[in-house]
């Protein structure tokens, strides 16, 4: 194994033979240089100038100058006057000269890098053949993982400075560049440290047309999508829904359960308004029940498309219930459609549920309210109800309510568009035929029939008739019990 | 011992070209690529050259002409590759089998050396020009510089400081 490491490069154009001891615990003094060919028969010849030197290289340009010659060189490591280590190898120039990377500058510009190599001005001629015969300078371009090298050639004399422009460079781009020397035996090259540099931008005019320009590129499409929607709106190509979608709708309510807001005065109750229309039958109540029962007025409707009708509640403190106070005053308070809907809870709003504890007087909500329904515009109404105490007055809406003409309604005291009914108000459980509910054709009726064993009303074989029946299709639908 | 004197690449090298190439225009670059390549391949068998056999070496005379770069004519320079070729595939063929050389490298070469000759020998006889005398004359100055290497193995009998000096001496050639 060798003791030594010899190495050839060439170095700014200038030969220079170096060395390197591989065990350092050996620290010489001083170097000497020897050397031979092989193409004579001369025995070795010790190299001026790098005879007693200290630094470990040598420069060799004008000794080593023939490409064809095989080089023996023998390094000699004294420490004092004694040999330390001795080295000897075969140096061909074309096989084991390496190349160092030349000096160079980069200079940027408008979208172009000027790069400046560095040649020196009195380069020695055998390098220069060298450089041309057995070299190629490369320039590498890298920008971010792009690269992309460069071979310029060079003719002419090889000194001084020697320019090359990169050009079709993006503006405000980081570029690096390193310059090496390629060489064509296949060996491997020798890179520059990288010089980079960041290219400048455009112009601050162009940048600040550039953003003006970009605001009125949006502003116009804007305008023009925006006079596109409303034109095509005017012509009825389409057509705007002013209408909010149903899930938004119940996104709404959702919000509005969480976030009670007070109703408004004339606001239109949400929940679907169920009219009915019933006479009451009470065995212990006192005359006034039949008398409002009989007393109900026919509902007007206003020009609003709004039935006007009056909800006239009794209180229940007369006549003997299982149900306490607290439970009818919250019946009275309570808005109409909400606390209809509330004592049926889970039930289908429309069938009755028997509570425990309900005495034959009984107490289902149905059974308390008036059959009556007030218009709350209605002056005289309203002074009638005034006169009430008890009297809870809504709006209808039609539309939101199934309700119907009846052609051949002979009740006078039923609603021309609703039928009449009659409710047991002791056997709450009889909602057999309480509610006016839309049905379509064929399907079996909603609510189950009572038995004919609750009705125990002076009018039962009347209302007996009315319930024994089964359920009369009365058209289009609408089933009335 | 003997696979130290392995036969120089710049014999083999120069002539070895793919044998892919099929143009006279191309020659000039493969021998120079696959010159390279077994030069190195070379010179990493051989090394470190012994000290000792420094005062073996000699003067082979190299024609020094003949591989010019300066020659005018490509011709003369197509000629004398063809020459050296044929004689280093002769000098291999006719020593191979006292050498220590590797068996697979052994037959790549000559493999190559063969191929290069026949890829010479049907470039010359596309371009059907007779040899001149120039070029008769460094064909004869070639044959006796391999002579001269032959008969020094000889004189040594193949020692192992004779392959090193004749393998140093045919890198000249590149």
């Amino acid at each position: 194994e060798k003791p030594c490491t010899l190495k050839i490069t060439l170095r700014n154009f200038q030969s220079i033979f170096s060395w390197e001891l591989k065990n350092h615990s050996i620290v010489p003094t001083h170097y000497t240089l020897w050397y031979t060919i092989m193409s004579k028969p001369e025995g070795m010849k010790m190299v001026e100038g790098c005879t007693n030197i200290t630094r470990p290289f040598c420069d060799l340009t004008d000794l080593w100058n023939n490409m064809h010659e095989t080089y023996i060189p023998r390094v000699v490591a004294f420490k004092g006057n004694t040999e330390l280590v001795s080295c000897v190898d075969s140096i061909f120039l074309p096989l084991n000269m390496s190349f160092d990377p030349p000096d160079f500058e980069i200079v940027d510009s408008m979208g172009h890098i000027n790069v400046i190599v560095k040649f020196p001005y009195n380069a020695p001629k055998i390098s220069v053949d060298r450089l041309r015969r057995h070299l190629s300078l490369v320039i590498e371009q890298r920008s971010e993982e792009i690269v992309k090298k460069h071979k310029p050639k060079i003719t002419g004399n090889v000194t001084g400075d020697f320019v090359y422009v990169l050009d079709k460079l993006i503006p405000n781009t980081n570029y690096c560049v390193s310059v090496y020397f390629e060489p064509k035996n296949l060996r491997a090259v020798i890179r520059s440290p990288l010089k980079c540099t960041l290219l400048p931008g455009l112009e601050p005019e162009s940048s600040e047309s550039a953003i003006i320009g970009g605001i009125v590129t949006v502003f116009l499409i804007a305008t023009v999508f925006i006079s596109s929607i409303v034109t095509l709106k005017r012509i009825g190509y389409i057509y705007l829904r002013y209408n909010l979608p149903d899930a938004l709708v119940f996104f709404l309510h959702f919000v509005s359960w969480i976030f009670p807001e007070p109703p408004p005065l004339e606001a239109v109750d949400t929940v679907d308004v169920i009219y009915i229309n019933r006479k009451k039958k009470v065995r212990d109540y006192n005359s006034d029940d039949e008398t409002d029962s009989e007393d109900e007025t026919a509902p007007r409707v206003s020009a609003g498309g709004y039935t006007r009708h009056g909800l006239i509640t009794k209180l229940l403190t007369q006549a003997s219930t299982s149900l306490s106070t607290s439970k009818e005053s919250q019946l009275i308070d309570l808005d109409v459609g909400e606390d209809y809907l509330s004592e049926a809870e889970a039930e289908p709003p429309l069938v009755p549920e028997p509570s425990s504890g309900q005495s034959e007087c009984a107490s289902g909500p149905y059974d308390r309210r008036e059959s009556e329904l007030q218009d709350p515009f209605s002056e005289e109404d309203n002074s009638s109800t005034e006169g009430s105490g008890d009297r809870i007055i809504f709006n209808v809406n039609l539309n939101s309510v199934f309700v119907r003409a009846l052609d051949n309604d002979d009740d006078g005291d039923v609603s021309p568009m609703l039928p009449e009914e009659t409710v047991d108000l002791e056997n709450p459980d009889e909602m057999e035929s309480s509610f006016l509910i839309p049905r379509e054709e064929g399907m079996p009726p909603p609510f189950p029939s009572t038995s004919e064993e609750h009705l125990e009303s002076e009018d039962a074989p009347s209302e007996k008739s009315d319930s024994s029946e089964s359920d009369v299709d009365i058209g289009d639908g609408y089933v009335m019990r | 011992v003997i696979r130290k004197y392995f036969w120089p690449i710049c014999l083999v090298g120069l002539f070895l070209t793919s044998v892919l190439s099929q143009s006279c225009d191309l020659l000039y670059v493969h021998l120079n690529r696959v010159t390279w390549q077994n030069l190195k391949l070379l010179s990493h068998m051989s090394n470190p050259f012994p000290v000792e056999c420094l005062k073996e070496k000699k003067a082979f005379e190299l024609p020094q002409e003949i591989l010019s770069h300066t020659q005018p004519v490509k011709r003369h320079i197509e000629e004398a590759f063809y020459e050296i070729s044929s004689q280093v595939f002769n000098i291999f063929s006719q020593h191979a089998c006292k050498s220590a050389w590797d068996e697979k490298h052994l037959k790549q070469i000559q493999i190559g050396l063969h191929q290069q000759v026949e890829y010479l020998e049907r470039c010359l006889e596309e371009e059907e020009k007779e040899r001149d005398r120039e070029t008769l004359l460094n064909n004869l100055k070639l044959r006796r510089y391999f002579n001269r290497l032959g008969n020094f193995l000889k004189d040594k009998k193949y020692s192992q400081c004779a392959w090193e000096i004749v393998l140093v001496e045919i890198r000249r050639c590149v």
